[in-house]
């Protein structure tokens, strides 16, 4: 098999967040989560990869073929060396993202990104107006993202908004598509989670349509449908280990940001013990689900195989105990009755959600002072 | 809607955001944009390493001559891949 050569590096160079959103899904190890430090006693460290560690990933990046770099968490600002990171993707040719939550960007830190070659940002909103997207978030973060979506516009960065739409925002797409007018951001996406009605879902892509053509040519709207309610899997990836690498804040490499905590029997390799080219040709867990040799029926014999590439490894996993099963959202799936018997429940109830769990965002542990006091 | 009328005397340049690169792998050239690379086939890196202030009327005329081209099709296709990519927002109109 000839592997392909991945065209996007996720970069997820922090864990740490000042947000608590319910839906995230990023894991809360505190061990993940440490300040980087220079390694002891010359063996690897652990914590979070350094300043030279990240530029060694963003070189390595670029000459496996890769083109995009997203700066991504937890929240990246938080890292004091993001705009150092950028200049060296752009020094690398890399076409440099940045997403983020806004918090902590002030007109010192604009200025520092852009002049490091920060080529687009893509901020997150919780909803359209502060109460709502204060509890979302579970924090005081609306009205300051207001204020960084408009110091962004200032700085002559181009903009996109990124909203996570479930049962308690979706009914207020109407209000989000015309915030991302008013501050003047030229795309939107609007990324369902799995669990709105199919009523709510359907009026939801009706606004959704509209808007885009109403607003066609000035901004990009991009409506995920919540593939609960399709009858073919998405094509996830667009391949496992075809186009994308995520690398996360301690080196580990992985073929999809959410392999690590959905598929717990595969091994990652980190980038402190192998160079990026011969884990993303060689290692384990980028060939397992590579191609179609892996493939189960009905996957393996279909005509689809090589549009959707059953589907997402992380949604099998999940639902019926195997990253190795066709994705159960496929109606050819023999574990589709999964994915029906969770529609009924949600179906069934009122659209509004119940109570959530905030995410309890992980303490680094303290380095010891020398003083015995705390 | 589809823009089909663009002026001879319009400038096109690439829209804000957005790259025009040479893929160092395939030695091809590409449009890099927030969340997306579109690979360009020959006539569209032709017209768009153009797109640097001139107007239209001087791409059709400079391309014209130098593939030895009739300049009414040639100026249809440079009209038709300009108006997509501005649909798609990567070029706009100045």
């Amino acid at each position: 098999m000839t592997v392909p050569r991945p065209y996007a590096l996720l970069a997820e160079v922090t864990y740490r967040c000042p947000l608590h959103c319910p839906y995230c899904s990023n894991p809360v190890a505190a061990s993940l989560c440490e300040a980087p430090r220079r390694p002891q006693g010359g063996g690897y460290s652990n914590g979070e990869l350094t300043t030279e560690e990240w530029k060694r990933v963003i070189r390595e990046a670029a000459a496996l073929g890769v083109l995009q770099i997203g700066f991504s968490g937890g929240e990246p600002l938080a890292r004091r060396d993001l705009a150092e990171l950028i200049r060296a993707a752009r020094e690398a040719k890399l076409y440099t993202n940045l997403i983020t939550s806004g918090i902590g960007l002030d007109d010192d830190r604009v200025r520092a990104l852009r002049d490091a070659g920060l080529d687009s940002i893509q901020l997150s909103f919780q909803a359209d107006e502060s109460s709502l997207a204060d509890e979302i978030a579970g924090a005081r973060a609306h009205e300051r993202k207001l204020d960084v979506a408009a110091k962004i516009r200032a700085a002559g960065i181009p903009l996109s908004l990124n909203f996570v739409i479930h049962k308690r925002n979706i009914d207020r797409l109407p209000q989000i598509i015309d915030l991302t007018e008013a501050l003047g951001a030229e795309r939107v996406e609007l990324a369902n989670v799995q669990f709105p009605t199919r009523k709510q879902v359907d009026r939801a892509r009706d606004i959704a349509t509209a808007a885009k053509a109403r607003l066609a040519g000035k901004i990009d709207i991009f409506y995920v449908l919540p593939d609960y309610y399709e009858t073919r899997p998405k094509p996830c990836l667009n391949g496992w280990g075809q186009r994308y690498l995520t690398v996360d804040p301690v080196g580990d490499v992985l073929p999809c940001p959410t392999a690590s905590s959905a598929i717990p029997d595969l091994r990652f390799e980190n980038i402190r013990a192998r160079n990026l080219d011969w884990i993303w040709q060689e290692s384990e867990s980028f060939n397992r689900f590579r191609g179609t040799e892996w493939m189960p029926e009905p996957c393996r014999s279909c005509p689809q195989r090589e549009i959707d590439f059953g589907g997402c490894r992380c949604q099998a996993a999940l639902l019926t105990g195997s990253a190795a099963n066709t994705d159960p959202v496929c109606e050819l799936s023999p574990n589709r009755a999964v994915v029906d018997a969770v529609l009924r429940n949600i179906n069934s109830s009122s659209d509004y959600a119940g109570d959530w769990r905030y995410r309890q965002n992980p303490k680094p542990r303290t380095y010891v002072s020398t003083s015995a006091s705390l | 809607m589809r823009v089909t009328t663009i002026s001879d005397l319009a400038r096109p340049s690439l829209a804000k955001g957005v790259r025009l690169q040479i893929d160092s792998t395939t030695g091809k050239s590409v449009l890099l944009y927030p969340e997306g690379i579109v690979e360009l086939n020959e006539t569209a890196h032709e017209i768009l390493s153009r797109c640097d202030g001139r107007t239209l009327g001087e791409i059709v005329r400079e391309l014209a001559e130098e593939y030895e081209a009739d300049s009414n099709a040639l100026a249809t296709d440079v009209r038709d891949t300009l108006s997509d990519l501005q649909q798609r927002k990567l070029v706009e109109f100045k």
